[in-house]
């Protein structure tokens, strides 16, 4: 598969391959939005056809009037991945270049995203593999009433341990 | 300004403080006391023309719409030259997405206050939108004069003489705007993006050398902060001034993402080499990418590519261990992966995959189970892909045999099904996939789109259903709202399957809308990048926009409403059949029931919301109200032929101005519609143009074959035939030819189409010639079955007799005729069952008949009467098992 940093034309690739496969949903100029905010973080799979297989949708989070101590750092929206195209390591490989230039283009700290409690694999791979950790629980933050993980990596490996 | 101000517009001091509250409170969107405020002048000053243009546009906000919009007209009668008046009504057009008027409007209220920075930065996103570039650099300049020190305004009028083409200025105004810049923080992402965005101007400009020398000392310095962009800008631009660099820097790509296959081209090519196995120095390329593979050994595309360009024995040493591999670790996708190294004219690479998967299967009983299945599963797969559907199956049984739960094997076998026509089967199948995993929403999906191929809707959206939303008015409402495209046109195909036109053509049409939707998200971004500096990816996105009707899911749609608009007016009475009310079944009426609960109660979630917060902002636009739920009214209307060349209008400028990825199938029908429409319009020198672009496409096609036909004959019978009365949409009677001025020249160039004068060879022969030609001796690209349909087609044109055009249909199922192996698809004989039903032909039945000799698994051509169809269909979300349950699943 070819992995590559997400161009515009691949926004309804993007989009469809979301609806297909995942609960959360989101109209295009969501999409759109994350790309013109942020286009140097979204990375997607494609097949020998030039289908989008796999993609990661992500974002940066920066200090506000609510949170003016927050640390900037990167969240991923959405990734998902074909479900015949599983097992090749293309969430992984998605992961670690978004990852890469949330660090290198904005100087983020660490990472964030939610997951299902119920999402065994996904936890897998982001606990075991990429080397997340549980942050804190969020109740019913789906639409369905399901709990969620918020889990974090931290770029600098010090800087996990000072924070727990 | 200097313009005096009107005496009736001046307001008593209490007042005039009083407006200036209602401005900003309407800034900061505290409607009700922005309502209040407008009031309490009003008692006062009750012909106050702003106030009462402001009072309609806070109603509005509020969601009292209509009473808004009177108030605003109002207003403005009685002030014309206040550019709050102009300013609050192009806000109206503009929340209704009449950019056009609004932006007149805009320019008005210029006229009043031409320095107004409000006014100047709402009119230059119009001009945007509506592609007015020479005014949007005119405004562009009024506003960075206005404020210079505001470094959007600089890159935004350098855009807006880029988007006018202009880069050079673009340039200038970017090197002007840089010697101002000062104090730049580190780490500054907006400079970083800045910075690119010139680098991108010197390229376009031909300018590799300024911008590789932009670039590095840019990246030196840390301004620009983006590596990957840095290693991508660098590569090409060393490519492109041929430095012997170059190769390093795409070895650099190689190492920050080994898995993207453009590095390994720019790589390779820097060495002479391609990724093409035709090329003569393969060999050399193979070598250097097993190096790769062997320094990089996570990466999966040096593996990959290699397949592509190995032959002979160095491709079995390297595909036995990649597929060994993969199977050993289960990877549901290798067929994927592999399908495009199979060719039908060179088959020694398939060849060489099925030896080396029966050589697995052999040695079955040592095989670790799961690789054993996995091996079946791959070999059901290449089998279905050379065309052996039987063989197919067979595997697949043995592979479900040895393990019926995995969710895979049920989709493959439901695919390997629905090739072979039989959909209802299909579908069956990947329900039970779908009931092994309830949670996996891509099993919802394609059980949802397998449902609506064998025309099951109200089942299809049950399924659907499990995933949407609980609270909107139907499964299908919810995936019209999240924009899914592949619902909306399988869903709007199995109407059409189901003959219920209307509904189809109302989902097209939805289609339609969606994309017309997507055309107005970029409003808001020509304001908000600028801000945020990200104009690279800005400047795409205008790209990509102006091309959005090439999306293929428009193309489809479009072609398709088109159709139906055409066989609509063809023939007025299929509408009335396919819009009449049928008997609903119990399950039909218990589902609309269902649905319109569903809809009453959103509605009052929404009323009672909407009371809840009297203050809360409904924004500009209009509320979305569909009087025509069903597309009856779409259906019958009479102006269905001006709608089909709306959507077709689109299409053909991208096709001949831009270079969009239509494919060429596609390419010839818009033609060919495009003819249809415009024949049936009287628009002569459309008609002609358009035949003449799908004769350069393919001048043998059966489809222009069929409209040049259709051409003469309609020249002979209609436009030089005194007697004949055409049915001109517009009433007016055309007795004596074309009109003059277009005449002669449409006349020419329908000569210049090369179909012989009709004084030598009558239009019959020249269809029967055609029909020799092409059919029989070799095949053109179109099937023999294709040739056949569009000459039966001719011959109902030229009124041949019934037995003769019956004849030549039949025969493609007869068994000494064209059959399955001279390309009759399931689509085309549905059509052909369609043109003798249309001929009220007594042959109907004989031809379904032939087609279930054809398609012997296929359910379509009624397989041992209605009865087993019935049965079927029942049977698709029965489980298996009876173990999980819709309800089940529905509380995971």
């Amino acid at each position: 598969m070819n992995i590559r940093r997400a161009k515009v034309e691949d926004l309804a690739g993007m989009q469809a391959s979301n609806l297909q496969n995942l609960p959360e949903n989101y109209s295009m100029r969501f999409w759109i939005y994350h790309l013109m905010s942020w286009p140097q973080l979204s990375y997607v799979a494609e097949d020998h056809k030039g289908r989008i297989v796999g993609y990661v949708l992500s974002r940066i989070e920066e200090p506000d009037e609510d949170n003016p101590e927050k640390d900037i750092h990167g969240h991923v929206n959405s990734i998902s991945v074909l479900r015949q195209y599983r097992r090749l390591g293309i969430a992984k490989k998605l992961m670690l270049l978004s990852q890469e230039a949330m660090e290198s283009v904005y100087g983020a700290a660490y990472v964030s995203l939610h997951v299902r409690r119920s999402n065994k694999a996904a936890i897998g791979l982001y606990k075991d593999t990429l080397g997340f950790e549980v942050a804190k629980v969020e109740k019913k933050y789906y639409g369905d009433g399901e709990d969620a993980l918020s889990m974090r990596l931290y770029f600098d490996p010090e800087e996990s341990h000072a924070q727990q | 300004m200097s313009r005096p101000v009107p005496a009736k517009r001046t307001l008593p001091s209490k007042e005039a403080s009083l407006f200036k509250d209602l401005l900003s409170l309407y800034e900061s969107r505290q409607l009700k006391k922005a309502l209040k405020t407008a009031d309490q002048i009003l008692k006062k000053c009750p012909e106050h023309g702003e106030t009462i243009c402001m009072k309609g546009l806070v109603l509005t906000h509020m969601g009292r719409r209509d009473e808004g919009i009177d108030l605003v007209k109002q207003g403005m009668r009685l002030d014309l030259t206040s550019h709050i008046c102009w300013h609050v009504f192009g806000l109206i057009q503009k929340g209704e997405k009449n950019y056009d008027e609004a932006l007149k409007s805009y320019t008005q209220a210029l006229k009043f206050d031409k320095d107004n920075l409000n006014i100047l930065r709402d009119a230059a996103h119009l001009q945007t939108q509506l592609r007015v570039f020479d005014a949007l650099i005119d405004t562009r300049h009024t506003i960075l004069r206005l404020r210079p020190n505001f470094r959007q305004h600089w890159i935004a009028l350098a855009v807006a003489y880029h988007l006018n083409g202009n880069l050079l200025e673009a340039k200038k105004v970017l090197e002007t705007y840089e010697r101002t810049l000062k104090n730049i923080p580190d780490y500054d992402v907006e400079h970083s993006e800045s910075l690119l965005y010139h680098i991108r101007v010197l390229e376009d400009l031909g300018e590799f050398k300024d911008a590789l020398d932009k670039l590095d000392t840019s990246a030196k310095e840390r301004s620009i902060l983006d590596r990957t962009a840095i290693l991508e800008y660098r590569a090409r631009l060393l490519t492109k001034l041929q430095a012997p660099e170059a190769e390093f820097a795409w070895r650099a790509l190689i190492d920050h993402n080994p898995d993207c296959y453009e590095y390994y081209r720019g790589y390779l090519s820097q060495k002479n080499l391609s990724l093409s196995s035709a090329n003569p120095s393969s060999e050399e390329a193979l070598e250097l990418l097993q190096t790769l593979s062997t320094q990089i050994p996570r990466a999966a595309a040096p593996k990959r590519l290699a397949l592509t360009l190995a032959t002979g024995p160095a491709f079995s040493s390297l595909i036995k261990p990649y597929m060994t591999s993969a199977l050993q670790k289960g990877i549901p996708s290798l067929f994927s992966d592999l399908k495009s190294l199979y060719s039908p004219t060179n088959p020694e690479k398939q060849n060489t995959i099925q030896t080396i998967l029966e050589a697995e299967l052999d040695g079955e009983e040592a095989a670790d189970p799961s690789t054993y299945l996995w091996t079946l599963y791959y070999l059901a797969q290449h089998h279905s892909y050379l065309g052996d559907h039987v063989k197919a199956l067979e595997v697949l049984d043995r592979a479900i045999e040895h393990t019926p739960t995995l969710p895979d094997l049920l989709m493959f076998k439901g695919r390997v099904l629905k090739r072979c026509g039989d959909y209802l089967g299909a579908a069956r199948m990947l329900n039970e996939a779908r009931l092994l995993d309830g949670q996996d929403r891509f099993l919802n999906t394609k059980t949802g789109k397998y449902l609506l191929r064998a025309g099951l809707v109200e089942e299809a959206s049950g399924i659907f259903g499990l995933f949407t939303k609980k609270d909107a008015a139907s499964p299908g409402a919810d995936l019209e709202d999240m924009q899914s495209f592949l619902y909306i046109l399988e869903e709007a195909n199995a109407h059409r399957i189901n003959n219920k036109l209307n509904l189809a053509l109302k989902k097209y049409m939805a289609v339609v809308k969606v994309i017309e939707s997507f055309e107005d998200d970029q409003y808001d971004f020509h304001g908000y990048n600028l801000r945020k500096f990200t104009v690279n990816i800005y400047l795409n996105l205008i790209t990509w926009e102006d091309h959005i009707r090439a999306q293929p899911v428009y193309v489809r749609a479009a072609l398709a409403a088109a159709k139906i608009f055409l066989e609509v007016h063809d023939d007025p009475s299929i509408a009335q059949a396919a819009a009449a009310v049928p008997e609903l079944t119990e399950a039909e009426k218990k589902a609309k029931k269902k649905a319109k609960k569903a809809a009453s109660k959103a509605e009052d979630n929404k009323k009672a919301q909407q009371q809840q917060n009297a203050n809360e902002d409904k924004g500009l636009e209009p509320p979305t109200k569909d009087d025509d739920p069903d597309g009856t009214k779409l259906l019958t209307s009479p102006s269905g032929l001006e709608t089909a060349a709306k959507l077709l209008r689109p299409l053909t400028n991208l096709l001949t101005t831009a270079k969009v990825d239509i494919a060429e199938k596609e390419r010839m029908e818009i033609w060919l519609l495009s003819y249809d429409v415009a024949i049936r319009r009287r628009k002569l020198l459309q008609a002609l143009t358009s035949l003449t672009h799908a004769q350069t496409l393919n001048s043998a096609h059966p489809g222009l074959h069929l409209r040049l036909v259709h051409l003469h004959h309609f020249i002979r019978t209609t436009l030089l035939n005194p007697s004949s009365s055409p049915s001109n949409p517009n009433g007016s009677p055309n007795p004596t030819g074309p009109p003059a001025p277009i005449g002669p020249a449409f006349l020419e160039g329908v000569k210049q189409l090369g179909v012989p004068d009709e004084s030598q060879v009558s239009l019959e022969t020249y269809n029967q010639q055609y029909l020799q030609k092409h059919a029989y001796p070799s095949p053109s690209d179109a099937s023999k079955a294709e040739v056949v349909v569009a000459c039966a087609k001719a011959m109902i044109i030229l009124g041949a007799p019934l037995h003769e055009v019956e004849n030549l249909l039949l025969g493609i199922v007869s068994t000494s005729g064209v059959g399955d192996g001279d390309g009759l698809t399931i689509g085309l004989a549905l059509e052909i069952g369609e043109m003798l039903k249309g001929l009220a032909s007594g042959r109907e039945e004989e031809f379904r008949e032939g087609c279930r000799r054809v398609f012997v698994r296929s359910t379509v051509f009624g397989v041992g009467g209605e009865e087993e169809v019935r049965v079927l269909r029942e049977g698709v979300l029965r489980d298996p098992d009876v173990a999980v349950g819709a309800d089940e699943v529905l509380s995971v």
